[in-house]
């Protein structure tokens, strides 16, 4: 393993090692059909505004430093629907597995085009860098079946720099807000702001009760500083940190309207995901049906049915199930 | 927790490098982004979702953009019905004011999304002032019409 020596060498060696540590190709496939399948779900439902720029005359388009350095054209009709179909078509195979490398690239720059297409008109959301970030590493993996115990560093380093890219949209917000709003961030009234341009019924009692908005804003700027945290936890305790970002994000979503979905998702890079089976689990509920119905009175006994790979309870593990 | 048993694929030296230094350089940039870029960096760009200080006694800024039809009638143009964001407007709304002719294309985008509709007559970008002391909103607003077209 440790092909540098030395000092340095030790320190890459580590640094590497954790960059790299092996991960399950099952947990990999699990959330790369969940990042594409949110991908389409993004297009279709959630940020349906960016297709609407298709109908906006081009004067109002103020190309973002990438699109100027490629250059990229003027969003016009064809081009917003092409990305768009292009996307639900390779997003749609890349969700499944098959072609990882190729797909994975074609969604990854094809949804970097659709995010200049909705950040050029003069407002950039800061909601998916942990997104875009996994959309670009996911295309270095490979093959990866659902359900595959085997470890892989490269899949290890997938999920890691999604984790990284997650944590620093926290960390570094913190100084973005000392860079903008310097040390009255903490005590200014941003929320108050932020509460009457798109509050929610939650929300707006809070408006009577500034304290609670301040405390709230020191305590977001100590979440964001001390976010990276997540990393040196426990396995029991990174849950647990885990599940409070999700809870943080649920209590903007109701009093703010703020969602971050993109984000959230992401964020999922953190968890065991090669334990969420829905189709395996789709699959025992069927056969579990089956049996009941062909039990007819003895409702509840397994009874062997034609093309049933084999009789078995709820509980039977499929047949090509690798071990758990 | 996967077992130690189980099999691991590992990387190639030559591969792990890479990715080592594609997540410095990766670093890197969005370090610089944070402390030196701005938006038009984008994707490294700094995370500035709410990142300005407000006065707590300082109104706050509602921005909208509406308009009035043939009929008479004052159409709020939003993102449905015009593929254009409150948040675009605001970005831009220094053009704007310098041209408020460039209103015609969100007319133009409102006519090609809502060709039924009756033809807008005048847009115009209406601030809201909402009145805040010691952070509480007064209840108390005023309006300033930032442009105005008519075709």
């Amino acid at each position: 393993m440790a092909a540098v020596t030395g000092q340095p060498g030790r320190l890459t060696g580590a640094v590497t090692r954790w960059l790299t540590e092996p991960v399950p190709l099952g947990r990999l496939a699990a959330f790369r059909t969940l990042v594409y399948l949110f991908v389409i779900a993004d297009l279709v439902v959630f940020t349906p505004w960016v297709r609407a720029h298709a109908d906006v005359p081009g004067e109002l388009y103020r190309p973002l430093l990438i699109g100027r350095l490629l250059p990229l054209p003027t969003p016009a009709p064809a081009l917003v629907w092409g990305v768009f179909a292009g996307l639900l078509v390779s997003a749609a195979v890349a969700a499944t597995g098959r072609l990882p490398r190729l797909a994975g690239t074609v969604v990854a720059l094809l949804y970097l085009e659709w995010m200049i297409i909705a950040f050029s008109y003069g407002k950039v959301d800061h909601d998916r860098f942990g997104l875009l970030v996994a959309l670009a590493v996911l295309a270095t993996v490979g093959r990866a079946r659902h359900g595959d115990a085997t470890r892989s560093e490269a899949a290890g380093w997938a999920l890691r720099a999604t984790q990284l890219a997650v944590v620093a949209t926290y960390f570094l917000a913190a100084f973005a807000k000392l860079r903008w709003g310097g040390l009255e961030w903490l005590t200014g009234a941003t929320l108050t702001w932020a509460i009457v341009r798109r509050g929610t019924f939650l929300a707006e009692p809070l408006l009577e009760v500034p304290a609670v908005l301040i405390a709230a804003q020191i305590g977001i700027v100590a979440f964001e500083l001390l976010s990276p945290l997540v990393f040196v936890l426990r396995p029991r305790w990174r849950y647990a940190a885990v599940g409070f970002f999700y809870s943080f994000h649920l209590v903007s979503f109701a009093t703010i309207t703020i969602s971050f979905l993109p984000h959230l998702v992401a964020m999922t890079s953190f968890l065991p995901l090669e334990r969420v089976r829905p189709m395996i689990w789709a699959r025992r509920l069927a056969s579990a049906r089956r049996g009941e119905r062909a039990g007819g009175r003895a409702a509840g006994h397994p009874v062997p049915v034609a093309g049933d790979p084999a009789v078995g309870g709820p509980g039977e593990a499929p047949h090509h199930a690798p071990p758990q | 927790m996967a077992s130690t048993e189980t099999p691991v694929t590992s990387l190639s030296t030559r591969g792990r490098l890479i990715r080592l230094l594609v997540t410095v350089v990766g670093a890197g940039l969005l370090l610089a982004g944070t402390f030196w870029g701005e938006d038009d960096h984008f994707p490294f760009g700094p995370f500035k979702m709410y990142a300005s200080a407000v006065d707590p006694d300082a109104p706050t800024v509602d921005t909208r953009l509406e308009a009035t039809d043939a009929a008479g009638a004052t159409v709020p143009l939003t993102e449905r019905n015009t593929g254009i964001r409150r948040a675009e407007i605001e970005g831009q709304i220094d053009r704007f004011r310098a041209e408020p002719e460039l209103l015609r294309v969100a007319a133009d985008a409102y006519a090609s999304r809502n060709p039924d509709a009756p033809a807008l007559t005048e847009v115009r970008i209406v601030i809201r002032w909402h009145e805040v002391r010691d952070f509480t909103p007064t209840g108390d607003w005023e309006e300033e019409v930032v442009a105005t077209w008519r075709p």
